[in-house]
């Protein structure tokens, strides 16, 4: 006792010790489902007739990489700036956090990152193919025509672009109103498709033989002149003096050279002309009355622009058909027939009848006719005869006797008429026409259907451009396949707006800037549907180690010669940028 | 998302754990909080096989394999054996199953702690004798299927509150964690290392052999188990100090129990009868750390 204990160090413990690793173990060998790395789409940018790969757009604005997203908008839309204001942007209606609390405002972030690009200066990093010897010229220098130029000149092509106009922008510049896109804006992004290398000769008409000319000149022409002349009303004292066409009124007011409008005014109709026209009236100084035939539901006018008419104290009087128009004095009476809903119709929209003996009299002082537009010559329309014709999802193709092929686009091909459809034509258009140029026209359109985002009709110009988008699966991502148990409940953010007084008052842009915290935080609502966005929940909860980080893209690749196959990687992908197989298949 | 840890791995691959082990999970999270300088020691349990049969180690750090009842005991040898090398820097960690925690290797661990002995005692929840073929423990939750409580006769008996048990012993620190919140395994286990003294860790690893579920489910039925109240992530220090580190989006237990084989024999009647319980626990809980139900 009291002595120290000795410390006995055995040399040679008597207990079995292990000395390998389990890695001679191929628990490989277990697996009957094999997990992959599959980048699926998203449905937002199947929705979007431009094609915008959108859920990786929202992803690198979450980085702050805003150059970059501003980059991938470009590759598939050449006008983020003007898209961001004034597109009805269907992909929010599609996009998959509306089921879980409210869509992300894809608009808002596309506008701040083109706005952030402008203010910054920055120099779009897109790749253009080698020269290419055919040239193309392009009629008409609204959006459609302007998107086929840009697609062209990244393709490789020549392009002349001829407006009559003496300034580009078409619908852009003459059409839609300075509160929704002010010029300087359509500028800047005009000016980018200009340093591409794109000449546009502005006052520049062109005539109806200019098509059978262009042989020798140009390989083929692109046809986007848009629809600019009313319809007509076809009701007694349509002609009286004072009865105005909505589109010259807008026209007038972008040229600016209108006066005040005093008194209540009547605009007939219920597409975007006609809302336009309406509030444009109550900004200088007037009152408005739109007159439609059927339900506010069934205006084609985008609803937004419908809501904020309404806000700024446009009337919407529904279900009343003009029949005739009388003038007294400085007044006008709109004798109108009441109707009713009589069924539907095929695209949704209320089915109509007349009300027996249900007429009234409306008594205003200024009358404007807004009930939809059409081509302003009847050769700008889709040539009905050539070789060949083909029509795809937004364009339509005439291979002439000739050889040129004139492809049409915009307003005259398009169901929707809208900017972000005639982009849609405009690039469906150019990749028609290299495949033309390269294959063959017989070639088109199953050529086409390889680029489709999702099941289409929308294209991708980086994918046929065989860039990394190439590798995304057609599959679109539905709500259900995203795995919401990473995702909290986050409110959608707020348009930041002039004040009603202020808007009824001035033709200043209504929609105000957001800052770059907002944009990024409501970025980060994005689910990011069927992209990977290195979360590395595959890496964390493999329990077979069998998820190796690398160098490549996808940052990490799965070791099959562990991989049991469980399939823990591919239900905790919180987007569903995996996939699990059968193994062999 | 970001552990905050090192990339490090302390394990190797080739490990013979079921598709979709929560154990496995588990012992992975755990050794990237606490690094190589730490002596393991393993009473019977699943892992005793996980870690690869002799002269296999799927570990990168010294391992004791012991008997069922020892993992106090064992534990309690090999501090005092460092302390005599003068070694103070190896933490040393019991990694024990359910049954070699609550039910045999439960004096063991009491004796332990009650002498606050300097170690963490880690027990991963799979809630049966998982690798010996699925037989019920203390720990077996009321409810479910065992092949010792098969058929009508499923258990019909609470789950023991291991947690409480080791408050009870008023040791430095004990906490529940969860394989599907790896951020607050991560810093529970690096917090436990921190603190000197006898440290009890409870972790919820979900067992897809033996609960009947698919594999590529498991997390997913790990995160239900808190989403639902069922398993609360909370800390108490020094037996007294009660902490919730998540408040769960207290889904219906029924969320959590449709997933799973071993309790479809459950009628609604069943079911009503465990919500009871749970919000019975749940609200208990909240007392104890004087905090109010949502």
């Amino acid at each position: 006792m009291g002595e120290k204990a000795e410390i006995i160090i055995a040399d040679h413990l008597l207990i079995p010790r292990s000395s390998q690793s389990t890695e001679s173990n191929k628990t490989g060998s277990w697996r009957f489902l094999r997990p992959r790395y599959d980048e699926k789409t998203a449905p937002c940018s199947a929705a979007c007739p431009a094609g915008e790969d959108i859920a990786m757009i929202e992803m690198l604005t979450t980085q702050g990489l805003f150059k970059e997203a501003w980059d991938t908008i470009l590759k598939e839309n050449p006008f983020p700036a003007i898209c961001g204001r004034v597109c009805f942007h269907p992909c929010e209606r599609r996009c998959n956090r509306g089921e879980f609390d409210e869509a992300i405002a894809i608009h808002a972030i596309e506008r701040f990152l083109a706005d952030t690009a402008a203010r910054n200066e920055f120099k779009s990093s897109l790749e253009k193919q080698p020269e290419r010897k055919e040239k193309i010229a392009v009629i008409g220098a609204g959006p459609s025509g302007l998107a086929a130029a840009y697609f062209l000149a990244i393709l490789g092509y020549a392009c002349d672009v001829f407006e009559s106009m003496p300034e580009a922008g078409g619908v852009l510049r003459w059409g839609i109103p300075e509160y929704r896109l002010p010029v300087s804006v359509l500028r800047s992004e005009i000016v980018r498709i200009e340093d591409m290398g794109v000449r546009i000769y502005t006052g520049t008409s062109v005539s109806r033989d200019f098509l059978s000319n262009a042989r020798g000149e140009y390989d083929a022409v692109f046809m986007g002149c848009g629809h600019s002349r009313s319809r007509k009303l076809a009701i007694p004292g349509e002609g009286l003096e004072g009865i105005e066409e909505g589109i010259v009124f807008l026209d007038r007011i972008r040229r600016g050279e209108t006066d005040a409008v005093k008194g209540t005014v009547a605009v007939i109709g219920g597409g975007n002309t006609a809302v336009d026209v309406a509030r444009s009236v109550v900004r200088l100084g007037g009152k408005a009355l739109i007159v439609y035939r059927r339900r506010r539901q069934d205006m084609p006018a985008f609803e937004d622009e419908i809501s904020m008419a309404l806000e700024e104290g446009v009337e919407i009087r529904e279900l009343l058909a003009p029949v005739r128009i009388d003038r007294a004095g400085d007044y006008f009476t709109l004798t109108v027939q009441a109707m009713r809903v009589a069924g539907e119709e095929t695209d949704g929209r209320a089915a109509i009848e007349p009300e027996v003996d249900k007429a009234d009299e409306i008594v205003i002082q200024k009358i404007f006719k807004a009930i939809g537009e059409e081509a302003a010559e009847e050769w700008y329309n889709p040539a009905e005869r050539g070789k060949q014709r083909l029509t795809l999802g937004n364009s339509v193709l005439v291979h002439r006797d000739d050889g040129i092929v004139v492809a049409y686009g915009g307003d005259l091909t398009n169901d929707t008429k809208s900017v972000v459809h005639a982009v849609a034509s405009g690039k469906e258009a150019a990749m028609a026409l290299d495949v033309f140029f390269r294959k063959g026209f017989h070639a088109i359109q199953q050529e086409l259907a390889a680029y489709m985002v999702g099941n289409g009709p929308s294209l991708s110009m980086e994918t046929y451009m065989k860039g990394r988008r190439s590798e995304r699966n057609h599959h679109v991502v539905a709500y259900d396949e995203i795995n919401i148990d990473y995702f909290n409940l986050a409110a959608r953010i707020t348009q930041p707006r002039l004040l009603i007084d202020e808007r009824k008052k001035t033709f200043g842009e209504i929609d105000l800037k957001i800052s770059a915290n907002l944009a990024i935080r409501e970025a980060e609502r994005c689910f990011n549907c069927g992209l990977c966005n290195q979360c590395d929940n595959c890496y964390l909860f493999c329990p077979d180690l069998a998820v190796c980080r690398d160098d490549s893209l996808q940052g990490r690749h799965i070791n099959y010669d562990y991989c049991k196959g469980c399939g823990l990687c591919v239900v905790e992908c919180p987007r569903n940028a995996m996939v699990l197989e059968e193994e062999g298949q | 998302m970001e552990l905050m840890v090192h990339d490090q791995e302390y394990m190797s691959s080739g490990h013979v754990g079921c598709p979709g082990c929560g154990a496995a999970i588990a012992m992975r999270f755990l050794l990237k909080a606490l690094g190589d300088k730490i002596i393991i020691i393993l009473p019977a349990c699943c892992w005793s096989v996980i870690a690869g049969p002799y002269p296999q180690s799927t570990l990168h750090v010294p391992v004791i394999h012991s008997a069922f009842e020892t993992g106090g005991a064992v534990a309690s040898g090999v501090k005092a054996a460092l302390d005599m090398k003068g070694d103070k820097e190896t933490t040393v960690v019991t990694w024990a199953g359910d049954g070699g925690t609550f039910d045999i290797g439960f004096q063991a661990l009491s004796g332990a702690v009650e002498r606050n002995e300097d170690f963490i005692y880690v027990c991963y929840d799979n809630e049966a004798y998982m690798n010996t073929g699925i037989q019920r423990s203390s720990s077996t939750p009321y409810g479910a299927w065992t092949t010792t409580t098969p058929g009508d006769e499923w258990k019909r008996l609470r789950k023991k509150n291991i947690v409480e048990a080791l408050v009870a012993h008023r040791i430095p620190y004990a906490a529940t964690a969860n394989i599907a919140f790896p951020e607050d395994l991560v810093r529970k286990a690096k917090k436990a290392q921190s603190i000197t003294g006898s440290k009890f860790l409870h972790i919820y690893a979900s067992c897809p052999t033996g609960w009947r579920i698919a594999s590529e489910l498991s997390i997913k039925i790990a995160r239900m188990a808190v989403q639902t109240n069922i398993f609360p992530l909370y800390e108490v220090e020094d037996g007294v100090k009660y902490t919730i580190n998540y408040r769960p989006k207290e889904y219906p237990v029924s969320e959590y129990f449709k997933l799973q084989g071993r309790f479809q024999h459950l009628t609604e009647e069943d079911l009503e009868h465990i919500q009871k319980m749970v919000d019975e626990d749940w609200a208990l809980l909240l007392r104890k750390a004087g905090e109010h139900p949502s």
